[in-house]
């Protein structure tokens, strides 16, 4: 590695390309450390919008005079929503750069959030959650943005702490939404009709706040706005454009990645809608205490997420892309087995210890598959980003439908099909063992060409 | 084997007891003793509206069905809204359990009265959070120990006559459906505002 240039005006130490090489995220230095705290709270306020409705379901249900048919459908909405967009995401963050595509897909989703309150059928709560999930695409951008201002050593770390910081707001939501409800009904008076409408302007403000705040303090680069700007002639940026798209989705890791993500981070996503209606249903406890459950699911996600991807940076410290791939597949296969666990268990404490821990894999599985993703392909890395990004949400998409909707819960119960999802995880995490990269090998395979000093390592590592 | 049926005897006694006693009674164990009628304010085949349209609800001890049952222990009852099957297909949290703890067929309290076993009347007005669904009223009967051991329905065993339909009120009003085009409205031009303003400050650079 280079040392750090002494002319910088940068207050963190950087590598060549000016990405910083340490992360400190309890500093809002500019522009790393700002870029990072703008892309966490931005797709928070994403996650605290799209995880809004469930908590209100109650309320929203009784007067929309929908079924569990209704419910279930409106939740795969929400996420086939997200899988298209993400997919997006990946070529526009290439385009535009980070910050304007976030601060777009932010602004062009709020008015989304609020339709809530125009919602009168099943059919029209089935569109708005499918058109509020389109802002989950933010991810894509949000992970982007950290491989652009991070250098290797620590990029994972970055994205972990990022992603994990902002998951929370899906559990964050399920705690204050109520509390935005009760409000407004006891102390504002409202009918229980109209305050669950007017409790969706609150996301719909943050989400818009944050997007404009990422409008007028972010950059896209340490360097200042993103390369590939609006000053190459249409014609190039088209041809750029497609070729990037057809670069990523050639690289057969990019869709490897979507698989083995779809079963950690779309487990994680079906978990977070079953959790507590199992608890409620299976041990008899009141609906709050099986939120809060529920909840503290999500919100373990401030430790678990980053400390994946801490792990994904130190074994990439030790034992390179090697280490990376064998962290992931390990830490993987425990959440797939403890999430098998799950299903067996039947007392409740043992199921809440076992929640405890599979929380935690299967969290930290996310954060070490975002280790992985930026040493796939520098010039494609938003199409890889979204590739990964939206494998995500078709796993959530698939082991819902799958194994926890309506037709499926004539055949076997809750648990037997939490059980299935342990198996199909550890299954699916297999294919890890294929990835193989010419300068850093795989699990099982040494490198074509070993690097011969740190240097030249990174160097090649850059070159896809 | 006289003190062998005693102690039967004696069990099942106890038993039942017990299960009178316990939280959770089962619906079979009530005696319909009572019966009750509720008459809506509107002509057949209309629905009811939430927060105006009224229930003329009477009820009495049916004498038929009473035959051999102690009904000294009626104290109190309860009158409820409950959902009629249709308005419960594929919506488990309006299911029907044996348990009354658990059960969530009736989660609309109407009234509660002191019992009396006849010339009984209360015209009921739909309360306004009482969501659009199909209903029928239901009666409980509570004795000293606020359990229940009695009940009566406006609708037959299989809950498929004498139903009601409710529209409730809706929460959407012309003020928030404004509030929300404006605000949506600020959202995306402000999007397109800052786009412009970089395109400007570019050129001018």
């Amino acid at each position: 590695m280079q040392p750090p240039s002494k002319t910088t005006p940068f207050s963190l130490p950087v590598d060549s390309d000016h990405k910083a090489t340490k992360f400190r995220p309890f500093t809002i230095s500019p522009p790393h450390m700002r870029a990072f705290h703008l892309a966490w709270i931005s797709l928070f306020s994403c996650f605290f919008s799209t995880f809004a409705i469930p908590p209100l379901l109650p309320a929203i249900r009784r007067d929309l005079h929908l079924t569990a048919a209704d419910v279930g459908r409106a939740g795969v909405a929400s996420f086939a929503g997200s899988i298209f967009s993400r997919l997006a995401m990946g070529p526009i963050c290439d385009l535009l750069g980070p910050c304007a595509a976030t601060a777009a897909f932010s602004l062009l989703t709020a008015p989304a959030v609020l339709s809530a309150s125009f919602m009168s059928n099943s059919t029209s709560f089935i569109v708005i959650r499918f058109l509020i999930g389109f802002s989950l695409a933010n991810f894509v951008a949000c992970q982007f943005w950290m491989s652009s201002m991070f250098s290797n050593n620590v990029v994972a770390v970055a994205n972990g702490v990022a992603a994990g910081w902002a998951s929370v707001g899906s559990g964050f939501t399920q705690l204050v939404m109520p509390l935005i409800y009760s409000f407004l009904i006891n102390t504002v008076n409202l009918s229980s009709s109209t305050a669950w409408r007017v409790a969706f302007f609150v996301p719909a403000f943050f989400q818009t706040v944050t997007a404009l705040m990422v409008l007028a303090f972010g950059q896209d680069l340490p360097d200042g706005k993103y390369k590939r700007s609006s000053n190459i002639t249409g014609q190039i940026s088209k041809e750029n454009a497609f070729t990037i798209l057809l670069n990523g989705l050639k690289n057969y890791r990019g869709w490897i990645l979507g698989l083995t993500y779809g079963f950690c981070f779309g487990v994680e996503l079906t978990t977070d809608n079953i959790l507590a209606q199992y608890f409620y249903e299976r041990f008899n406890l009141d609906i709050k205490t099986a939120g809060a459950i529920a909840a503290s699911f999500g919100l373990a996600n401030i430790v678990s997420r980053p400390a994946g991807g801490l792990v994904s940076d130190e074994m990439g410290r030790r034992f390179g892309m090697r280490g990376r791939l064998w962290s992931l597949w390990v830490v993987q296969t425990a959440a797939g087995l403890l999430c098998f666990l799950l299903g067996r268990s039947n007392s409740l404490w043992g199921s809440v210890l076992v929640v405890c821990c599979f929380s935690f894999f299967v969290q930290a599985a996310s954060g070490l598959t975002f280790g992985v993703v930026p040493f796939v392909s520098k010039r494609s890395l938003g199409v890889i980003s979204g590739m990964t990004g939206s494998g995500g949400t078709i796993g959530a998409v698939i082991t819902q439908l799958l194994l926890f909707s309506g037709s499926s819960g004539n055949y076997m119960s809750t648990q037997t099909s939490i059980s299935l999802m342990g198996i199909l995880m550890v299954f699916c995490t297999l294919p890890l063992t294929l990835l193989y990269f010419p300068h850093s090998g795989g699990m099982f395979c040494r490198p074509n060409y070993p690097p011969t000093h740190q240097q030249h390592y990174d160097h090649l590592l850059q070159c896809q | 084997m006289a003190i062998h049926q005693s102690y039967v005897a004696i069990s099942l006694i106890l038993l039942s007891g017990l299960v009178a006693t316990c939280y959770g009674v089962p619906f079979t164990s009530l005696n319909k003793t009572i019966g009750i009628t509720a008459t809506p304010s509107i002509p057949s085949g209309q629905v009811l509206k939430g927060g105006e349209s009224t229930l003329t609800i009477s009820w009495s001890l049916n004498a038929t069905s009473s035959v051999g049952i102690d009904t000294s222990d009626y104290r109190t009852v309860e009158i409820k809204l409950c959902y009629a099957p249709i308005s419960q297909k594929d919506r488990g949290w309006r299911r029907t359990e044996e348990e009354l703890q658990k059960d969530k067929t009736c989660q609309h309290k109407i009234v509660e009265r002191p019992y009396n076993p006849s010339n009984n009347m209360y015209t009921a007005t739909i309360k306004k959070d009482v969501p659009s669904a199909t209903y029928f009223v239901r009666l409980y009967v509570h004795n000293s120990h606020k359990e229940v051991v009695a009940f009566g329905d406006t609708t037959d065993a299989m809950k498929m006559t004498n139903l009601f339909e409710v529209v409730a009120v809706t929460g959407r009003s012309i003020g928030l459906d404004i509030a929300s085009v404006c605000f949506s409205a600020f959202s995306i031009i402000s999007l397109f505002g800052f786009f412009i303003l970089e395109k400007r400050r570019a050129k001018t650079k």
